[in-house]
C-alpha cells in the first residue's frame, strides 16, 4: 500500500493512556491515528505547513485568504459543497491560519469519518479545477469585513497587529499578521492563488491526524485510498529565516491616540522558540505574573493598588521565531498609565530577583496542567495538538508527554528566563490614549450567541 | 494547470456506515438534607469535572434602583469566606488547577465550576465555603462596585453588546427587568455597597432553592459523601421561588440607529419577542431557524456572504430569556451580524427579500432534511466534554423543563416536516413586527436605510 509505519510499537503512554502511531504514504503525507471509542466521533484533522510567515511583501494575508478559498469548492465538490456535506453529515468543520500553519478540520460522527477524508483529499488534489475568478473576489470581500469585524471596528482591534510589527522588525517573516493588509488584500489577484497553491499544497507539505472512535487499518485504507495518488512535489521554498537575538536590546514604543473606552497598556516580551524547556519555564513565569486571580499583577494592580481593571500575561508560542508574552492592562479611570507601568517594573523585578515561590510554582503548574486537560478533552483538540507537534517540531508523541514536560519544569528555570527576558529592555510597548468624550451609562447584554 | 487534477485517482463520495448509538444523558437526580437539589452524570474519560450551580436569585428580584447587585454579588462569591481572605480564597482555587466563574442573569445566578477529577473534593469544599459563608468584605466590593464602573465603557464601546442593549430598551417597557443592562448602570453600580450584597444574599441564596448539575469522569469518587460534606453542609430556611414576571413586549416595525461616527461596519441586530422552549413550536422554529441563518450555508449567508460578500456571517437564532413552569415565558428571536458600512443599505433589503421569499415559498424538503442531520447529528460532538452536558442541564433546571428535555428534542427535531419547520419561521420572524437596530455611522447609512421603509427611523448617540 505504499505506507511506511514509522512507529516503533513501543508508544509512550501518558497517564490517560492515550496512544498515538505514525505513518506515511508514499507520496509524503504523514498520517497519525489515534483511538478512544469513549463517544461515538472521530476527527479529522489537516495541518499544511504554510502560514502568514511564509508570505512576501505585497501580499500579506494570501495564506487565510487562501484558506477561505479551500471552501469553495474542488473537482468532486461544487460550491459550497465541503460545508454542506460535513454539516449533512452530522459533522462541523472549519479551517484557521496562523503565523506557521493552515489547518483545517472536521468532527464528524464516527461512522461517517471516510466522507471528510475524501473532501479532504479532494481539495488536496484538485482545488485548482474549481477556483475562479468569482470565488476569489466573494471571499475577498469575505475576508475583508472579517478583518472590520474583528480588528478594525472593536476598541483596541489593532492592538495585536500593532505590537507584532513593533516586536519583529521590519522584512521579519512574523512582522505583519495572518489577517494581511486590506491594501494586499485587495491586490491579490488569481494567479497569486494559484501559485500558492501550488507551492504549499501537497502532500509532502502536510499531516493528517484521524482521531476518535476509529478503527486504525481501516482508517489507514481509507487515507491511502484517497490521498495515496495525489503526487507530492518539492517547490515549497524555505520560509525566511525568523531567528532574532535573545533580547531586543532596547525598549519600543508606540503611543497610540485612538476614541477608545479607557487607557490601556500593553506590552510584548521576546520569549525563548516554543518547544524548549525555555519556553515552559516562560509559560509557568507568566502564569504566576499574570494567570489569573491569584497572579501577582491580578493582586498588585486590580486588587491592591485599584488601577487596573483587568491585568494579565499570555503566551504566543512560536516555534519559527521567538515567542511573545502578551501583557495586556485596561487602566481604572483616573489612572496616569505611568504609575502602571512603574508597578509593573517593579513586580517583574522582584519576580527575577526572588523567583516564584512554592505555592506559586504549584498553582501555576496545576493552571496549565488543566489547560492542557481541557485542549485534550475533545477529539478536535487531541488531533490539532498531534498535528502540531509533528508539524512544527517533527513527533507528534510529544503532545502525549506535553502536560508532563511543564511539571518537571523547576523554579530555577523560572526565574532564570524571567531574569533573562521580562525586562524593560525586552519588550515592545503599546500605550493607547483615550480622544474620545466619557461614556455615560450603559447595558450589558450576552447576544453574541450566533455561532461563528 | 489543471495537470495535478489529471494524477489523481478520484473516487465517488463514500456511503456513510451504520450510525453508532449515541444518547444525551440521563442524569441522576438526588436531593440532600438540606433540601439542595443534585444532578450527576457520569461522563468516562471527561478528567475536567463540570459543576454548575443555579441559585434562585433573578435580576427581577434586585432592589428597585440597585440593578446589577446580584453581579457584585456573584462575583463576590470569590472574595473570601469565614475561612480564608480573599487572596488566600483565589490562590487555594488556583492550587486544584479550578476556575470559579459567576454571573446573574434574568432566571438567577449561575456559579460554575471546573476542575481535574483528582482534585475535585478540594475545590467543592471551597464552592460550598463561597456559597454557604461568603465573606462579602466591605472593601473587597467596594472595589469590585468600582471595577464593574471601569467595565461600563467598554461594554458601551462594543458595537455587539451596544447592539443588545439598544434592543431590549426598545422592546420591553421601561419597568421590566430585562429592559435595563443586566450588569445595572454607571447610576445604580454606583450605590452597590457590601450591605446590599448581603441583603440580597440573605433574601435569595440557600440551599432550598439551589441546584448543582455534576458532571466528568467520577470513577473512584464517592460523589454522596463528597457532596455531603461540602454543599450538605450549608444550612438555610426553606423559601418558595420567586414568581417571575409576565414579559409583554412591543415589536412594532422601527428602526434605530445607534450612531458610532466613522465605523467602518454597521453591527446588526434585528429582534422580537418569542415563547420559551415549552411551546410545542419549539423544535419546528429551531429547524427553521436554522435553514434561515443557522450558518454559512443557510439561507442568509448564501446571499449576504457567499453571493455579495457584504459580511463575515450573520445569523438567526433563539435564545431564552426567561423561562416559567407554565410555559409563559419569552425568548429573545433574532438576527445578528456586521456589513460593512457602505453596503450596510442592500444588505438589509437582501435579508428582507429572503424572508420574503421564504415566507411566499417555503423550505425545500431538502433544505429540512440536512438541517435535521446536522442538528441531530451534532449532538455527540457537542456533547463531547463535562462542561457542554452540565450547561445543557443547568439550562433545562433553570428554565423548568424536564431532564430528557434535551434527548426529547432530538427526536421531535426528527420528527417535523417541511411545512411545519416553515410555518414556525415565519411566524417568528415577520418582517411587520421585527425591530431593528443598527450601531453604525448614521451620517452615512440613515438614508440608505429610510428608503427602505422598513419602519420609523430614530437616531440615537452610542454613548
Amino acid at each position: 500500500m505504499g505506507l511506511t509505519a514509522t512507529s516503533d510499537g513501543t508508544q509512550p503512554q501518558d497517564s490517560d493512556g492515550l496512544t498515538a502511531t505514525e505513518h506515511r504514504l508514499a507520496n509524503g503525507l504523514r498520517v497519525v491515528l489515534s483511538q478512544d471509542h469513549l463517544t461515538p466521533v472521530a476527527s479529522v484533522c489537516l495541518w499544511y505547513d504554510v502560514g502568514s510567515r511564509h508570505e512576501v511583501k505585497g501580499r500579506t494575508g494570501l495564506a487565510h485568504l487562501f484558506e477561505h478559498l479551500m471552501f469553495q469548492g474542488s473537482s468532486s465538490v461544487k460550491g459550497n459543497g465541503h460545508f454542506e456535506l460535513v454539516q449533512g453529515a452530522g459533522g462541523s468543520l472549519n479551517g484557521t491560519t496562523s503565523f506557521e500553519r493552515t489547518n483545517y478540520f472536521e468532527t464528524m460522527p464516527a461512522h461517517q469519518v471516510e466522507l471528510a477524508l475524501w473532501l479532504e483529499a479532494d481539495r488536496m488534489g484538485s482545488l485548482l479545477t474549481a477556483l475562479d475568478e468569482e470565488s476569489l473576489e466573494n471571499q475577498r470581500d469575505v475576508v475583508k469585513n472579517e478583518r472590520r469585524q474583528r480588528y478594525d471596528n472593536v476598541p483596541y482591534g489593532t492592538a495585536f497587529e500593532r505590537l507584532t510589527a513593533l516586536a519583529y522588525p521590519d522584512g521579519h517573516p512574523y512582522h505583519h499578521t495572518p489577517i494581511g493588509s486590506m491594501a494586499d488584500l485587495d491586490a491579490a489577484s488569481l494567479e497569486d492563488a494559484r501559485a500558492f497553491f501550488r507551492t504549499y499544497y501537497a502532500p509532502n507539505n502536510a499531516v493528517l491526524a484521524v482521531v476518535g472512535d476509529i478503527d486504525p487499518e481501516q482508517t489507514l485504507a481509507w487515507v491511502e485510498k484517497y490521498f495515496g495518488t495525489i503526487p507530492g512535489h518539492d517547490g515549497k521554498p524555505a520560509p525566511r529565516d525568523g531567528s532574532l537575538p535573545d533580547v531586543m536590546g532596547g525598549q519600543l514604543r508606540e503611543i497610540v491616540e485612538e476614541d477608545v473606552p479607557s487607557r490601556a497598556l500593553m506590552a510584548a516580551y521576546r520569549l525563548p522558540h516554543d518547544g524548549t524547556r525555555e519556553s515552559d519555564a516562560a509559560d509557568l513565569a507568566l502564569t504566576v505574573l499574570g494567570g489569573g486571580e491569584s497572579s501577582r499583577l491580578h493582586n498588585r494592580l486590580v486588587r491592591h493598588d485599584r488601577s487596573a481593571v483587568a491585568a494579565g500575561f499570555g503566551l504566543l508560542r512560536l516555534a519559527g521565531a521567538p515567542s511573545l508574552g502578551w501583557l495586556d492592562i485596561k487602566a481604572s479611570s483616573g489612572v496616569e498609565l505611568a504609575d502602571i507601568e512603574a508597578a509593573v517594573d517593579e513586580e517583574l523585578a522582584r519576580f527575577a530577583a526572588e523567583g516564584p515561590t512554592p505555592q506559586e510554582m504549584e498553582r501555576a503548574q496545576a493552571q496549565l496542567e488543566r489547560e492542557w486537560l481541557d485542549r485534550l478533552a475533545t477529539v478536535a483538540g487531541r488531533a490539532d495538538e498531534l498535528c502540531r507537534f509533528a508539524v512544527l517540531y517533527g513527533d507528534p508523541q510529544l503532545a502525549l508527554s506535553a502536560v508532563q514536560r511543564v511539571l518537571e519544569i523547576t523554579a530555577e528555570e523560572v526565574q532564570a528566563v524571567a531574569a533573562a527576558r521580562l525586562r524593560p529592555d525586552n519588550r515592545a510597548v503599546l500605550v493607547y490614549e483615550p480622544t474620545g468624550s466619557p461614556d455615560e451609562a450603559a447595558d450589558e447584554t450576552e447576544q453574541e450567541g450566533a455561532d461563528q | 494547470m489543471t495537470d495535478v487534477a489529471a494524477t489523481m485517482t478520484f473516487h465517488p463520495q463514500p456511503q456513510p456506515g451504520a450510525p453508532k448509538p449515541w444518547a444525551f444523558p440521563a442524569p441522576d437526580r438526588s436531593t440532600l438534607g438540606n433540601g439542595l437539589t443534585v444532578l450527576t452524570s457520569h461522563r468516562p474519560g471527561q478528567k475536567v469535572v463540570a459543576v454548575e450551580v443555579l441559585l434562585s436569585a433573578p435580576l427581577d428580584a434586585e432592589p428597585e434602583g440597585l440593578d446589577g447587585v446580584a453581579t457584585i454579588m456573584a462575583r463576590a462569591f470569590s472574595e473570601g469566606t469565614d475561612k480564608l481572605t480573599a487572596e488566600e480564597f483565589a490562590a487555594e482555587l488556583e492550587r486544584c488547577g479550578a476556575t470559579l466563574d459567576a454571573h446573574a442573569d434574568h432566571p438567577g445566578v449561575r456559579v460554575s465550576l471546573e476542575v481535574p477529577a483528582s482534585r475535585l473534593d478540594k475545590a467543592l469544599g471551597l464552592l460550598a465555603d463561597a456559597l454557604r459563608a461568603p465573606a462579602f468584605p466591605d472593601s473587597e466590593v467596594e472595589r469590585l462596585v468600582n471595577n464593574r464602573l471601569d467595565e461600563i465603557p467598554h461594554e458601551l464601546a462594543n458595537p455587539a453588546r451596544r447592539a443588545s442593549m439598544a434592543l431590549s430598551a426598545e422592546l420591553f417597557p421601561a419597568d421590566l427587568r430585562c429592559s435595563r443592562p443586566r450588569q445595572g448602570t454607571e447610576q445604580t453600580v454606583a450605590r452597590i455597597d457590601a450591605a446590599a450584597v448581603r441583603a440580597f444574599y440573605e433574601a435569595y441564596v440557600r440551599p432550598a432553592t439551589t441546584t448543582a448539575v455534576v458532571v466528568g469522569d467520577l470513577t473512584g469518587i464517592d460523589l454522596v459523601a463528597l457532596l455531603d460534606e461540602t454543599l450538605g453542609e450549608w444550612t438555610g430556611s426553606t423559601a418558595e421561588p420567586r414568581p417571575l414576571p409576565q414579559i409583554t413586549a412591543d415589536d412594532t416595525a422601527r428602526v434605530v440607529i445607534v450612531d458610532r461616527p466613522g465605523a467602518v461596519q454597521t453591527q446588526l441586530l434585528i429582534g422580537r419577542t418569542g415563547s420559551d422552549r415549552h411551546d410545542p413550536v419549539w423544535a419546528a422554529q429551531v429547524l427553521g431557524t436554522y435553514c434561515l441563518g443557522g450558518t454559512l450555508t443557510s439561507r442568509l449567508d448564501r446571499v449576504l456572504r457567499e453571493e455579495k460578500g457584504y459580511t463575515y456571517g450573520v445569523r438567526a437564532f433563539g435564545q431564552v430569556l426567561l423561562s416559567t413552569q407554565e410555559g409563559t415565558g419569552a425568548s429573545l428571536l433574532a438576527i445578528s451580524g456586521s456589513v460593512a458600512t457602505e453596503v450596510t443599505g442592500p444588505a438589509l433589503a437582501d435579508a428582507w427579500q429572503v424572508i420574503r421569499t421564504l415566507a411566499a415559498e417555503g423550505l425545500t424538503d431538502d433544505e429540512r432534511d440536512v438541517a435535521v442531520q446536522n442538528l441531530v447529528g451534532v449532538a455527540p460532538l457537542r456533547y463531547e466534554t463535562a462542561a457542554a452536558v452540565a450547561g445543557t442541564l443547568a439550562d433545562q433546571v433553570e428554565q423548568f423543563l424536564p431532564d430528557d428535555f434535551q434527548a426529547q428534542m432530538y427526536a421531535r427535531l426528527a420528527r417535523t416536516g417541511t411545512v411545519e419547520a416553515t410555518a414556525a419561521v415565519v411566524s417568528a420572524f415577520p418582517l411587520e413586527r421585527m425591530v431593528v437596530v443598527l450601531v453604525g455611522d448614521a451620517s452615512a447609512i440613515e438614508g440608505p436605510v429610510t428608503e427602505l421603509g422598513l419602519g420609523p427611523v430614530k437616531v440615537i448617540a452610542a454613548g
